[in-house]
């Protein structure tokens, strides 16, 4: 079953006069229950992809289609509420709230959901556990170091359960060692069904995805 | 719905508790000067003719002052009047007032030669009961020389202060003509329709209502001997009535006995006539003009803080967006921390207002020429200027935020 049909993507960049395009009609397929990895190098368009296939971003022309449904015509409020309900985001930089303790920020996508505080509490409280964190749970991000503020990402990206998991480079900002620790527990979570698609440049962290899909100059080199 | 509000107060409320609390003390203190300037200036413009209007009532008129018809000298049918006024539940005490026109004189021992000028003035005598006059107005705590009448030792009289050169060096109501080189226990002549009468002064009334302070006040009984009165009508009649009793009541009652055709019955306020109002409508004016540039202040200092403050968080306010969170729910979160240093700038205001201020310009009125000002904040303004404060910033909060939210998503996150 596919969890998302990105359809003949093109994205294109004006600056100053001049179009650049990223992204060069690029068709594929995620199936549910998949670890993607997308690779290429610098400026191949690898983070671009990510986020039109997560709605961060909508496309210049072609379409995305996630569980049967067109996005290319969504408002901007629509996109937010698809992506609370079913995606899920590791950025590159950690990207938590500063004001939000570990708990906090993960709890805050099922609140916005509309659960009681209890719930989403107790919700967060589990994937803060899954990733390790259960005695740094009241910290705020500026006390953890950055491989705690990454699983407190990954934490807060699964905590509501999403269909898709997005990660841009999530190991970038991060030591070998502790690199390889956020992949082992997004690959725990794969092993539990979760959907993932994730950016990375490290060959070693690529193979570890049931596919990788190479980007070069925007366009698709290869799959795997 | 009830979940963008639930996240909205939850970021607010933690942005809030681990801001840092010297800023936040800082923006709270603004919005407390702004509140300040909001409340207290209209406050002490229109306390100035307030306090002429409350020591007008207080010290002069009463709740309800009645006066003889400007054609007239004296009020027909005083004593039904009286009679009728006594039967009034909402009357504490009523003061007649025989009212004559009258000189007093100085130096009428020393002047001896044609050439000397008189040391006299022509003024309003009144002819009161002591008594009854201190129930009505407080003239014994009037007197800062001297004492008050008695009402069984005639001989005596009162002056307004405005009526001796000592006391208004220059300034009185009435420039130079004053009665010079005499004070309490110093003798006068009083003269009234020809008849004459030497009297000692025995206390100097201090009041800035002219007709207190530029009257001489002597025995009833003894005005009437001496202007040769047999009838019982006077001239005025002041009503004080019991606390929260309506003036306009008694008022309309009195007119309905009768007594309408006879006299003028007026309130307080209305026997002032319209100066001191259209003094307050025009001190209303300046200072809803003062307030509202108090206002824009306040609003642009919102403005200003949230605009600063959400442009440095852009890129969380994009991650919030990125992970589902609606651009409502940040957009509220603004206008509630906009609420918080509005309605607490405002709460630590009313603090200062009603607890220091209020108690303190009634303990050191402001001392006007023609009143003791007063600051004039009644609780039904002061909280719809408050309400006003609020409304401004919300929408001082809220523009800044909506302008930082509708912005793209990802180029938020991404600080492009």
């Amino acid at each position: 079953m596919k969890a998302i049909d990105a359809i003949n993507i093109v994205k294109t960049y004006s600056s100053g006069g001049t179009q650049n395009t990223v992204l060069k009609g690029i068709t594929l397929a995620i199936e549910q229950g998949e670890f993607v990895a997308i690779m290429g190098r610098s400026g191949a368009g690898k983070s671009t992809l990510l986020y039109q296939l997560s709605l961060l971003d909508q496309p210049t022309s072609g379409d995305i289609v996630m569980d049967g449904i067109s996005t290319r015509k969504l408002s901007e409020s629509a996109l937010t509420k698809i992506r609370l309900s079913k995606l899920g985001y590791v950025f590159q930089d950690y990207a938590l709230v500063p004001e939000l303790t570990a708990l906090e920020n993960a709890a805050i996508p099922l609140l916005m959901q509309g659960h009681s505080d209890s719930v989403a509490y107790a919700k967060a409280r589990v994937a803060l556990e899954a990733v390790g964190l259960e005695k740094r749970i009241n910290n705020l991000p500026s006390k953890l170091s950055g491989g705690e503020q990454q699983r407190v990402s990954i934490a807060r990206a699964v905590a509501h359960a999403p269909k898709i998991l997005f990660a841009d480079e999530p190991t970038a900002n991060l030591d070998s060692e502790t690199g390889r620790r956020v992949i082992d527990i997004l690959q725990a979570f794969h092993e539990r069904g979760q959907t993932i698609v994730m950016v990375t440049h490290e060959e070693e962290y690529g193979l570890l995805a049931d596919r990788v899909i190479r980007l070069s100059d925007g366009m698709i080199e290869s799959y795997r | 719905m009830l979940a963008t509000i639930r996240v909205a107060w939850f970021l607010a409320v933690r942005q809030i508790r681990r801001a840092s609390p010297w800023t936040t003390a800082l923006i709270v203190f603004v919005m407390m000067l702004t509140f300040l300037n909001l409340v207290v200036v209209g406050g002490i413009l229109v306390g100035l003719p307030q306090g002429s209007q409350l020591a007008y009532e207080r010290e002069y008129s009463g709740e309800v002052l009645i006066r003889s018809l400007p054609t007239k000298e004296y009020i027909e049918r005083s004593e039904d009047m009286i009679k009728t006024l006594r039967a009034f539940p909402e009357v504490v005490q009523i003061s007649p007032r025989y009212l004559t026109g009258g000189k007093i004189e100085a130096n009428y021992r020393t002047a001896v030669g044609p050439k000397q000028e008189p040391d006299a003035l022509m003024i309003q005598i009144g002819g009161i009961d002591p008594v009854l006059e201190h129930e009505v107005t407080g003239i014994g705590e009037l007197l800062f020389v001297g004492e008050n009448l008695d009402p069984e030792e005639e001989g005596y009289v009162l002056l307004g202060k405005d009526l001796l050169e000592e006391y208004t060096v220059g300034a009185g109501i009435i420039g130079a003509v004053t009665l010079t080189n005499v004070g309490v226990g110093s003798k006068v002549r009083v003269e009234v329709n020809g008849s004459t009468k030497e009297l000692i002064i025995r206390g100097v009334l201090s009041s800035k209502i002219g007709e207190m302070s530029t009257r001489a006040f002597m025995l009833d009984t003894e005005l009437r001997r001496l202007s040769g009165r047999t009838d019982r009508n006077v001239g005025e009649i002041a009503v004080r009535l019991r606390p929260g009793a309506n003036p306009m009541a008694v008022r309309d009652a009195l007119k309905a006995s009768g007594f309408a055709d006879v006299a003028r019955i007026q309130t307080a306020r209305e026997s002032q006539g319209t100066f001191l109002e259209d003094i307050e409508d025009t001190f209303e004016i300046l200072s809803a003009a003062i307030g509202s540039i108090g206002l824009m202040v306040a609003s642009i200092t919102v403005f200003i803080v949230i605009f600063i403050n959400a442009v440095t968080r852009r890129k969380y306010i994009g991650i919030l967006k990125g992970i589902g969170i609606s651009g409502s729910s940040i957009e509220l979160s603004y206008v509630f921390q906009s609420i918080f240093y509005a309605t607490f700038g405002a709460f630590f205001g009313l603090v200062i207002i009603y607890t220091l201020l209020v108690p303190y310009f009634a303990e050191h009125p402001i001392d006007f020429p023609f009143s003791d000002g007063v600051l004039a904040v009644p609780i039904d303004g002061t909280l719809i200027r408050l309400g006003l404060l609020v409304a401004v910033t919300v929408i001082a909060g809220y523009l800044p935020a909506r302008m930082i939210v509708k912005g793209n998503t990802l180029d938020a996150i991404l600080g492009r």
